[in-house]
């Protein structure tokens, strides 16, 4: 199975029922490999922190939501985690696609993906990163799971060496 | 001018148990004092401009309950694309008030731009919002309220109100705030 069609099986396994998404490349091939499935909902954000807001009071109605987005738009979450998923232990996932790392040809990507990891860390949220296709069961999953343990937001990081760089000079 | 609590415990005495959404700020201090034993009230102590977003999460996972959101012109100026949202998943059990009194209220009364040049409604139109209104009295506010609360929404209603205060203060605890809420989200 490739890693897109994994990922979804992987969600769905673990009752999340909802998508709230800004789309990048790597996020539109997931949302590729779910669309055609009626388990799932989909809301297009027109900005990641709406997700933040959304995803809450999904989880409050009880429903399970994850939330997806390039690196760049954590930038965009970080008061809404600080302030409302951390302090009222709202469980979900971030499943985060990164840029500025190997084989990035934009260097405005490059500062948000040397900081990613700083932010997460920063806000004590827990973070994992997925470079190879047989790690997403253990790792994605398993991240999945804490979450809910843990009722805090926890992010997975999906890099390049697992879904390839744009081809560009 | 409308009151704003004057108008929340009014709006409170035509709900049973839809979960209310109370943005940071004086919205949820109106909200405590006019029925703090009200257990499907959602307190925010922060994340300023998120009320309008939790409320249409809340709106999508639970379909066959109203949701109302007590925003403010503030808050909602600060997540505007928030609307854009609202209006393209379009749930017909939302209810979104938006108080405006045309400042931060809280911060010692510095205007917004809704004391200048923006109109909330004509923006939430925009957004596309098929049914929005703007009220400006207490009379205007309880009929619009007989309609919204009664006709499939989304609703965005804009009711200008005076910046009086409201004395009640909320828990400090969001995960009590939290658990109580889903408590009353269960029950019902």
């Amino acid at each position: 199975m490739e890693w897109p069609r994994k990922i979804v099986s992987l969600l769905k396994a673990n009752d999340i029922a909802s998508i709230s998404f800004v789309p990048d490349t790597v996020i539109g091939r997931i949302l590729k490999a779910a669309e055609q499935d009626p388990h799932f909902c989909f809301t297009t954000l027109a900005r990641e922190e709406e997700g933040i807001g959304i995803i809450a009071g999904e989880y409050m109605g009880g429903r399970r939501g994850v939330l997806m987005m390039q690196g760049a738009g954590l930038g965009n979450c970080v008061n809404a985690l600080a302030s409302l998923a951390i302090p009222y232990q709202i469980p979900f996932l971030m499943l985060i696609s990164q840029r500025g790392e190997l084989g990035e040809f934009n260097a405005c990507h490059v500062v948000m993906g040397k900081a990613l990891r700083g932010i997460l860390e920063a806000l004590g949220i827990q973070h994992y990163t997925i470079n190879r296709d047989d790690e997403l069961e253990t790792v994605l999953g398993g991240a999945i799971k804490t979450a809910y343990t843990s009722e805090q937001p926890v992010a997975v990081i999906l890099t390049t060496a697992l879904v390839g760089w744009k081809d560009e000079k | 001018m409308i009151n704003r609590l004057e108008a929340t415990r009014y709006l409170v005495r035509q709900l049973s148990d839809e979960p209310i959404v109370a943005s940071c700020g004086n919205p949820k201090f109106d909200l405590f004092t006019a029925a703090e034993k009200r257990e499907a009230n959602f307190y925010m102590w922060n994340s300023m401009g998120m009320a309008s977003s939790i409320g249409l999460g809340l709106a999508m996972a639970r379909p066959e309950k109203k949701v109302i959101v007590l925003d403010g012109d503030g808050a909602i100026l600060m997540n505007l694309n928030s609307l854009t949202t609202e209006a393209g998943k379009a749930p017909a059990n939302l209810v979104h008030i938006i108080w405006d009194n045309g400042q931060y209220q809280i911060t010692g009364g510095q205007p917004t731009h809704t004391g200048g040049r923006a109109d909330i409604e004509a923006m939430a139109r925009g957004a596309g919002f098929g049914q929005a209104l703007t009220v400006k009295t207490f009379a205007a506010f309880k009929k619009a309220l007989s309609q919204i609360l009664v006709q499939p929404g989304p609703w965005i209603l804009v009711a200008k109100t005076d910046s009086s205060d409201a004395p009640g203060r909320p828990p400090k605890s969001p995960v009590a705030i939290k658990n109580r809420f889903m408590g009353a989200l269960r029950g019902g």
